[in-house]
């Protein structure tokens, strides 16, 4: 059986986090904002570009999905430019003004446009200043990713073929998630990892415990359990015309047992998470394990959330399911076609889904960093001793 | 296991997810094969061979999912207004798309085709998941109109439907689409119902008449409604019979009438409680007997189980039980899957077929076409054969007054 949590018998003081998460010598973890360990990590506007970018993906995916809930994806005929326009010199007064559909699409190109520059921008800021060259090499898949992404929206225009949409709608989180990957490995908190090798670093505590290979694999199975929603979510809704009964209801239990499987896993992580700050505390060392811990909660936050917005997009789309029609109110609860409270129900489902894949993919990679480098402390103190 | 392995591990995950393929194809409606393996089941003749014949020849009428077209007997139908509008037609069918001034297209892809399929067969991608099942127009029966049980339902008829919705269902109110949307709609939903109840006919009368219904299929090439390279039938009397059976459709269609409600008494409000109390008599009562179906005070406590007539086309009415192995080869032509039709907890008020008085005395007189609700015998003078107009108001009284919610509290108060 594979040993959930390893135990890094590496002696030192107290703990202390970006996240502020810091032990006192009376084995108790608090929440302060205390100093943070070493010198200022290298390339600060780095990640400062990349919390810009996630900030912007969000909204991005946001507008996207009310483009698919609105049908608007055909609102503009052409690509790259809006009905003949370069896609900068559309008219405002008729995006603004104009029908909602040719409202939302152009707008949606108008964001990917900014993401782009913004990626621009990340490339040139990461050849600058940041050391490490795969962090080069991201920002740069990065860019060739977002390019990628307004191709296949082009191609889906051009071809107006769904499933392209589908795909677009896909690999969209994969590039969020890219987004949060560069925000995670450029942070503060990833460098400070890093500081932990150093003699000064104060790390860990007696017997401190780091996630151990379970949690781990339990932690990636979570991010691909959640983009595998994402998928089956974006084949409910880009559904092709001609898709048998069988195949569309297969793929809502499959949505469904996936999203209990999601649950499942985020609450497993999270407890694990939560033994091991317990045990901190007794232990009286180190609380960094909390960076861990207030990812993982947040996950479970949003995938409970996710899953009743999932509920209310059904019955905003299809109405109260026969079983759960127990009183006069829900069994006359009437379905509103293009409803703008509905519309937002449908897209939040879909932005809460994106949010719970790139959380699990923030929490992973938090917990890879977390174990990389308390592990690669014990291993030259074991040989010592 | 080092970041890197990681990294490729769920990247690898993630592109296997993807799992997807091409749009799938949509330039031609999908043949009756359900209808086409009903009419043949008491023959010895292959399904595949009329539903293929018959289905060409539906198309060369009536062309393509994306580019439908209206026979000339069709488009010359209607008195001064057409039965149907090209143009809109145009805007109804095809893709998903709008232009610069907001004008929509592929209204019923866009809005439609999930449940009631790309035929309008009911058997779209999220029909089995609704309850009841989305409405096979193919058959031309409608359930909540004004007119009579068999009678095609108004122009008015549908468009009170796309408007209000079928609450407690999962059929939408279109109450925010743009009116032009809504009047395509209703032109493509009778454009569905016309093509698919000519495809119907026309298999009927090609497996019983023309030989389709036998192992060897049509015995001479004058019976078979393979079209020629010209794109005509092999014989004049074949295309007079086809273009006969296109008529009776259409005509179905052109001028239905709605059901005259007679006017209604005027009650206080302690003649309506006395109403009320009458139609309670009547509804639990031989007479009308709503409770044996309905339950006590409409509470959907009485056990039943029947179902609706387009499952009983494929089960009862050939003799096959709904739970009989044979019915997997009809759910393989087409058909979801039998379920028992319930009758309606009145007592919760909510009446899909309206709840306005004019609405409820309709549908206790005329019933609701294609399921078991039977309509009342209306005669003149109180006897034991049939009920009243004031005794049908009395029991429109009843079942309003069974709901809190309901929008009216009387078919009509003097107060």
């Amino acid at each position: 059986m594979m040993n959930l949590l390893e135990t890094d018998n590496r002696t030192e003081a107290n703990a202390s986090d970006s996240d502020g998460a810091s032990a006192s010598p009376g084995g108790t973890c608090s929440l302060s904002t205390g100093s943070a360990v070493g010198a200022a990590p290298p390339g600060r506007w780095l990640h400062r570009a990349a919390v810009v970018l996630v900030a912007m993906v969000w909204p991005l995916i946001w507008i996207g999905g009310q483009v698919t809930t609105y049908a608007a994806g055909m609102a503009v005929p052409d690509w790259p430019g809006t009905y003949g326009y370069n896609l900068f010199l559309y008219p405002y007064q008729t995006w603004l003004f104009g029908p909602f559909d040719l409202f939302i699409e152009h707008g949606h190109r108008l964001l990917a446009a900014l993401v782009g520059m913004v990626a621009i921008v990340t490339v040139a800021l990461a050849w600058l200043v940041e050391p490490r060259r795969w962090v080069r090499w991201l920002t740069v898949l990065l860019l060739v990713a977002v390019i990628g992404q307004g191709l296949l929206g082009g191609v889906r225009v051009i071809l107006a073929a769904r499933t392209l949409a589908m795909l677009h709608g896909c690999t969209a989180e994969i590039f969020f998630a890219l987004c949060v990957t560069l925000m995670a490995v450029t942070s503060r908190w990833w460098w400070q990892q890093d500081s932990a090798k150093s003699p000064r670093a104060p790390t860990n505590g007696p017997g401190e415990r780091v996630p151990g290979r379970g949690v781990i694999v339990a932690a990636s199975a979570l991010v691909v359990a959640a983009y595998l929603q994402v998928v089956l979510g974006a084949q409910l809704r880009h559904v092709q015309p001609t898709a048998s009964p069988g195949g569309f209801t297969h793929l809502v239990a499959t949505h469904l047992v996936t999203a209990v499987v999601v649950l499942g896993l985020a609450l497993g992580i999270a407890w694990r998470l939560w033994t091991l700050v317990r045990s901190r505390t007794e232990t009286s060392g180190g609380c960094g394990v909390l960076a861990l811990l207030k990812p993982a909660w947040l996950v479970v936050s949003l995938v409970w959330l996710q899953i009743g917005l999932g509920l209310a997009t059904w019955v905003s789309r299809y109405g109260v399911p026969t079983f759960a029609q127990v009183g006069p109110r829900s069994s006359s609860y009437l379905v509103k076609s293009q409803a703008f409270v509905e519309s937002l129900i449908i897209t939040g489902h879909v932005a809460t889904g994106a949010l719970v894949l790139v959380t699990a993919t923030f929490l992973l990679l938090r917990m890879l960093r977390f174990r990389h480098t308390r592990l690669s402390l014990l291993a030259p103190t074991a040989s010592g001793t | 296991m080092p970041l890197s392995r990681h990294l490729v591990f769920w990247s690898l995950s993630l592109l296997i997810g993807w799992g997807s393929g091409c749009d799938s194809p949509t330039d031609r409606f999908p043949p009756n094969e359900l209808f086409a393996r009903v009419v043949v089941h008491p023959f010895s003749g292959e399904f595949e061979r009329a539903s293929t014949d018959v289905g060409r020849l539906v198309e060369s009428l009536f062309g393509t999912p994306d580019s439908p077209s209206i026979p000339d007997r069709l488009l010359a139908a209607g008195d001064g207004e057409p039965l149907l509008d090209p143009q809109r037609l145009a805007r109804a069918s095809g893709p998903v798309s709008s232009d610069r001034e907001g004008l929509n297209f592929g209204i019923y892809r866009a809005q439609c085709v999930v449940c009631h399929g790309l035929s309008g067969d009911g058997f779209g991608p999220a029909a089995a998941l609704q309850n009841p099942y989305p409405r096979d127009f193919r058959s031309g029966v409608f359930k909540y109109k004004s007119t009579t049980r068999g009678s095609k339902p108004t122009r008015d008829d549908l468009r009170r439907l796309l408007v209000h919705g079928i609450p407690g269902t999962g059929m939408p109110s279109f109450a925010r689409q743009p009116e032009d949307d809504r009047e395509a709609l209703i032109d493509y939903l009778i454009y569905l119902s016309i093509r698919g109840e000519v495809e119907r006919r026309l298999l009927a009368w090609s497996v019983e008449e023309l030989g389709y219904g036998e192992a060897d299929g049509p015995t001479s090439a004058e019976d078979s409604l393979v079209l020629l390279d010209s794109g005509r039938l092999a014989s004049d009397e074949l295309a007079e019979q086809v273009d006969e059976i296109l008529e009776q459709v259409v005509d179905s269609w052109l001028r239905p009438e709605p059901v005259a409600v007679p006017t209604p008494p005027t009650w206080d409000v302690s003649e309506l409680a006395s109403a009320a109390a009458r139609g309670r008599e009547l509804f639990h009562g031989p007479l009308a007997n709503c409770a044996s179906c309905h339950g006590t005070d409409g509470d959907g406590s009485a056990v039943t189980l029947d179902f609706d007539d387009w499952t009983k086309e494929f089960t009862t009415r050939l003799g096959v039980a709904p739970s009989d192995p044979i019915v997997r080869d009809f759910r393989r032509a087409g058909a979801l899957r039998p379920r028992p039709i319930s009758p309606r907890k009145l007592s919760w008020g909510n009446f899909r077929g309206g709840s306005d008085p004019d609405s409820l005395y309709r549908l206790l007189t005329v019933g609701i076409a294609g399921t078991p609700m039977p309509g009342l015998l209306v005669t003149a003078e109180p006897g034991g054969v049939g009920v009243t107009p004031d005794q049908v108001w009395d029991l429109v009284a009843y079942l309003q007054s069974l709901s809190a919610d309901a929008p009216a509290p009387a078919p009509r108060s003097a107060e």
